[in-house]
């Protein structure tokens, strides 16, 4: 091989014609086949996606260049909407033997190829269906190419065989060749291919039998013709529009619409097929007579690489063939720069992972800290360790057990586990006539025999008062202690046995969890998980699961899902975006979700991103009131707030019972109550009003995305089990704590009129890396408003004009305070004279004040 | 519909009462959420011209504020060069629904003719104006004679006497 010619070497043109395939239905559903040619593993090449068919059909020519040595490869895939495409099945030709085979003459020939693939764990490939390719225009001397001979396997006698048998007969293993006679070329003899084979779904495909017949001109667009052929093979030619998935237009006659989209470039033409209309009031709207829809938005054209494509049910969605993903939204630029901020993310969230706990890590000498250090090493006084149970310490010092026995771990310490953890003034001596006792749940509270009472406020003096971690005082972190063991007591009194394996890829997490999580009965999601990321080895001991449970949630952000939204700009908590409905499927989604969110409850795992206070408290059905508004849209709320306080009826508001939102580019229009566009809002009724706004507000666009998650919620964790809890406990429960990282913060700072070397500058870090998780958490308030890092980290920081990082400005003289503008982000800092000044100064400024600093 | 009412109204009004220095109001009869005008100050050193300015009104008005853009270039503290304008009255915790568009536009000219050194947006700018007033007065004027646009007619009735008056002086 290596000794072959370089005259040998030289390419020749070879004219593939790709024409149809038989595939095995795997019985679940039906695959949206293409295939990808490659030679020797170089430019793939791929034909158009057939949606939803055994049968496919593409006749898409290619022109290879390959040389007698090449190899070609083709691949049968099945395309997805949301996750990695999948091989179907494979094949390798040799160009070598087929030249052996037919004297170098490949002209007209029909190859049947037995398509193969690899199962898991089974050694010998499957057949998994045929593809029928024809190759033309290749004609090399092969005598004079002994490296073809050289290479050839087996050899066959070099007889052409074109004419006298007309009989597709094998030429190399799982190859079966037929040359066709001049003429016939046009003529997809897909019929021979289907009765040749005795496929299970070959005789269930009657609609693909009309097309067969049509012949298919060589130099046809065979985009066109695939994509707009396999709904009407489906349809039987009648167009079904379905109307309501498609969003916008679907209230076009509403008068209630009016248009609000941002300010367009309004010279650029429409994109083919649209056309911009007026309707009975003036207004403006767009006709996409692609897609039979009308929308207020002017249509943005389709960014390259992408394509707009309907599936078999007549739906529209988007394939970008750059990331070779597909999507229901309509691209636009905003769109994209948020899908590539959010991919950017991931990097971030493994990180933050570890950062999350519930109780403050107790500081523990770790002398020999590998992962298998003994536990009779330590000596805490507790005892041993109940047998099967191992202690084991991470890479960061922090400590966690293994259950050998059930192949769990948990950070609790099992021996005290759901109990009440005694703080340190437990060495100390209760007062005279105390005594300290326990409830039937272990729950320790204290007897003053001096004057017969009990409490369970510990009387020793050196018993934790006031504040703990996360600011709640400790008396409250002590019973959300015993809350969570209550909790988890009956986690584990409904625990089933053996596990659950969920297999997914980190490229297609989402669909591959969605599929794993909806295919079970919901009850199974109750066994213990054993996660496993495709191609990663490694156990699940709850490394895995911890991992998977902080990707997949962050992962539910994903924009082209639209499914969740942050509350708002400066409010970085998870709510339903109530413009999931472009989504078809997201009702299924939404329950999806709320099984896994009961999962990470269930299996004490932490989620990346924390929903809305609200949205807890509609979890445990608590009553959304008015204040409920403040966290998710404070404006709104201030404004609800004036109008409460305000005699209304002299300043001209002009409010009806009616509301308007904007969701996706359009307006829609509620009427409070029946009428309520007729019936103006005065000083006597607005208490009703008041009411009305606030549970629309709330409930606004998301009633059905609510309704499913709670249903899927519910049939892994009863709600019921959540009454323990407050909607903050449930939040903590959920997300853990949070450090801030310090070095993202520095990292995804600017400066205005200070350097990063400045001395002030280097004082600021210097004071943000000594203080305290809480007073970092109040600097942070202090400038830009929220307590809440963004998803991303701090690179995400938003102002009230979109994404704005934390800045530092020089300002003023060094006998100012601090000041800040949380609508930028921005701290203006004096030049202080030294780091005593900057500190204290800066620690008046975040006690005392808010918004901007006076002097 | 809910803002639509509302801001049919506000419109009706400020048309009618004519404000000389908020002129040309351009309003799309398809969409009443945007308005665009012709703020004209008639002070040094923004005298010289006029600046296009675009008011964009949410779907939840009066519910939260509207928000405004400068189209045209200005050299001025408190509106930085994208346009944006730190408007107190309009800024999300000093807003009220009863808060009317005249009164916004009324305080937006008074902020544009009496610049607020107090709460800056650009610091180079509202440094020069506390230092320098001369030099921020040269450099805003020029910057008016460049970038800003062709001032309107002047309105047919009495305040163009004052107008008339005052520009003399100029």
């Amino acid at each position: 091989m290596a000794e072959a010619g370089v005259a040998q070497n030289v390419p020749h043109q070879l004219s593939i014609t790709v024409e149809n395939a038989s595939l095995r239905n795997n019985g679940f559903l039906k695959p949206s086949p293409y295939v990808e040619l490659t030679v020797d593993g170089k430019s793939p090449r791929r034909t158009e996606i057939c949606r939803t068919t055994c049968q496919p059909k593409w006749n898409e020519d290619f022109t290879v260049l390959i040389t007698p040595q090449s190899k070609l490869f083709l691949s049968v895939l099945d395309h997805n909407n949301f996750r990695k495409d999948t091989v179907i099945g494979e094949k390798k030709i040799e160009i070598g033997e087929l030249l052996q085979y037919y004297s170098g003459r490949l002209e007209n020939l029909e190859l049947t190829l037995d398509l193969l693939s690899e199962n898991k764990g089974n050694e010998t490939p499957t057949k998994t269906g045929e593809l029928v390719v024809l190759l033309k225009g290749l004609s090399i001397d092969v005598a004079n190419d002994n490296h073809v001979r050289h290479k050839s396997v087996h050899s066959m006698p070099l007889t052409p065989s074109n004419v006298e048998n007309p009989q597709s007969r094998s030429v190399l293993n799982g190859v079966r060749g037929r040359v066709r006679s001049n003429g016939s070329e046009n003529v997809v003899p897909v019929t021979t291919s289907l009765s040749r084979t005795s496929l299970d779904q070959s005789s269930a495909q009657p609609q693909t039998q009309p097309q067969a017949a049509v012949p298919y001109p060589q130099q046809s667009q065979p985009i066109i013709t695939a994509v707009t052929q396999t709904p009407v093979a489906v349809t039987g030619g009648a167009p079904v529009f379905t109307g309501p998935h498609i969003g916008p237009p679907a209230t076009v006659p509403n008068g209630n619409v009016v248009q609000n989209g941002p300010e367009e470039s309004r010279e650029d033409p429409l994109p083919p097929g649209w056309e911009m209309r007026y309707d009975m009031y003036g207004r403006r709207y767009y006709v996409d007579h692609n897609t039979r829809s009308t929308s207020w938005e002017r249509p943005q054209p389709l960014p390259p690489g992408w394509e707009m494509r309907r599936d078999t049910r007549g739906r529209i969605y988007y394939v970008d063939h750059n990331a070779r993903t597909t999507t229901w939204q309509r691209p636009n630029t905003e769109r994209l720069q948020h899908y590539q901020q959010w991919q950017g993310q991931r990097q971030h969230i493994v990180q933050q992972g570890n950062q999350r706990f519930l109780y403050p890590t107790q500081p523990q000498i770790t002398s020999s800290a590998g992962p298998s250090a003994s536990p009779a090493d330590e000596d805490d006084g507790l005892g041993p360790l109940p047998p099967g149970w191992e202690r084991r310490v991470q890479p960061d010092g922090r400590v966690y057990y293994v259950n050998h026995k059930n192949r769990t771990t948990q950070w609790e310490d099992p021996r005290t586990q759901g109990q009440e953890v005694c703080g340190e003034a437990d060495d100390t001596p209760l007062p005279p006539g105390w005594e300290i006792r326990y409830t039937e749940d272990n729950v320790p509270y204290f007897v003053d025999h001096n004057s017969r009472t009990t409490t369970f406020q510990d009387p020793r003096p050196g018993a934790p008062k006031g504040h703990g971690v996360y600011g709640v005082p400790r008396v409250y972190e002590r019973s959300f202690r015993w809350k969570i063991g209550q909790f988890r007591y009956l986690c584990q009194s409904n625990a089933l046995p053996s596990h659950i394996k969920i297999t997914v890829s980190r490229q297609t997490l989402f669909e591959d969890s969605y599929h794993a999580i909806m295919r079970l009965p919901a009850y199974e999601l109750r066994r213990r998980l054993y996660i496993i990321f495709k191609g990663e080895e490694g156990l699940d001991y709850g490394g895995v699961s911890r991992e998977w449970f902080f990707l997949l949630s962050h992962e539910v952000l994903n924009p082209m899902y639209c499914l969740f939204e942050y509350a708002n700009k400066n409010n970085y908590s998870l709510q339903i975006n109530p413009a999931s409905y472009v989504n078809p499927d997201h009702l299924l989604y939404f329950k999806f979700i709320g099984r896994f969110i009961a999962m990470a409850l269930y299996h004490g795992r932490f989620i990346y991103s924390g929903f809305t206070l609200p949205f807890y408290k509609r979890m445990l059905n608590k009553k959304l009131v008015m204040k409920d508004i403040e966290s998710i849209d404070p404006e709104f709320y201030n404004s609800l707030v004036w109008i409460k306080e305000n005699n209304i009826d002299e300043c001209g508001l002009e409010l009806y019972f009616s509301v308007d939102f904007e969701v996706l580019g359009q307006v829609v229009h509620h009427e409070l109550k029946k009428n309520g566009d007729k019936e103006r809002v005065t000083e006597e009724n607005k208490e009703e009003y008041i009411t009305l706004m606030t549970e629309w507000r709330m409930t606004r666009g998301i009633e059905q995305q609510t309704k499913a998650f709670l249903d899927g919620f519910s049939e892994v964790v009863p709600l019921e089990w959540l009454k323990y809890f407050d909607e903050r406990e449930l939040e903590l429960l959920l997300c853990g704590m949070q450090e801030i990282d310090v070095d993202d913060w520095q990292r995804h700072t600017i400066y205005r009129h200070y350097t990063r070397n400045s001395k002030q500058v280097i004082w600021f870090w210097q004071f943000v890396k000594q203080t305290d998780n809480e007073k970092r958490t109040r600097l942070l308030q202090f400038v830009t408003g929220t307590c809440r890092v963004p998803v991303g980290g701090f690179a995400e920081l938003m102002g009230s004009n979109g994404p704005q990082r934390f800045c530092i400005e020089k300002v003023g003289k060094d006998t100012w305070l601090p000041r800040s503008h949380t609508c930028f982000n921005r701290l203006d800092l004096p030049p202080y004279k030294s780091y005593e000044q900057l500190v204290e100064k800066l620690n008046y400024a975040i006690e005392e004040t808010d918004g901007f600093g006076q002097e | 519909m809910a803002a639509t009412r509302r801001l049919q109204k506000e419109l009706g009004d400020i048309r009618h009462s004519g404000l000389k220095s908020f002129r040309d109001i351009q309003v799309d009869e398809s969409n009443i959420l945007t308005w665009q005008g012709l703020i004209v100050p008639d002070s040094p050193p923004y005298n010289k011209g006029a600046f296009k300015i675009e008011i964009n009104f949410p779907a939840e008005y009066p519910f939260k504020p509207p928000k405004i853009n400068f189209k045209t270039k200005i050299y001025h503290p408190n509106i930085d060069e994208k346009g944006q304008v730190c408007l107190p009255i309009i800024a999300a915790e000093n807003w009220k629904p009863a808060t009317r568009t005249d009164q916004v536009i009324q305080t937006l000219i008074a902020l544009v003719q009496d610049p607020d050194p107090d709460t800056p947006i650009r610091t180079d700018v509202v440094e020069e104006f506390i230092r320098d007033r001369k030099k921020f007065m040269k450099n805003a004027e020029e910057y008016t004679i460049r970038h800003a646009l062709p001032r309107p007619e002047e309105l047919p009735d009495t305040p163009t006497k004052k107008r008339k008056a005052k520009k003399k002086q100029v």
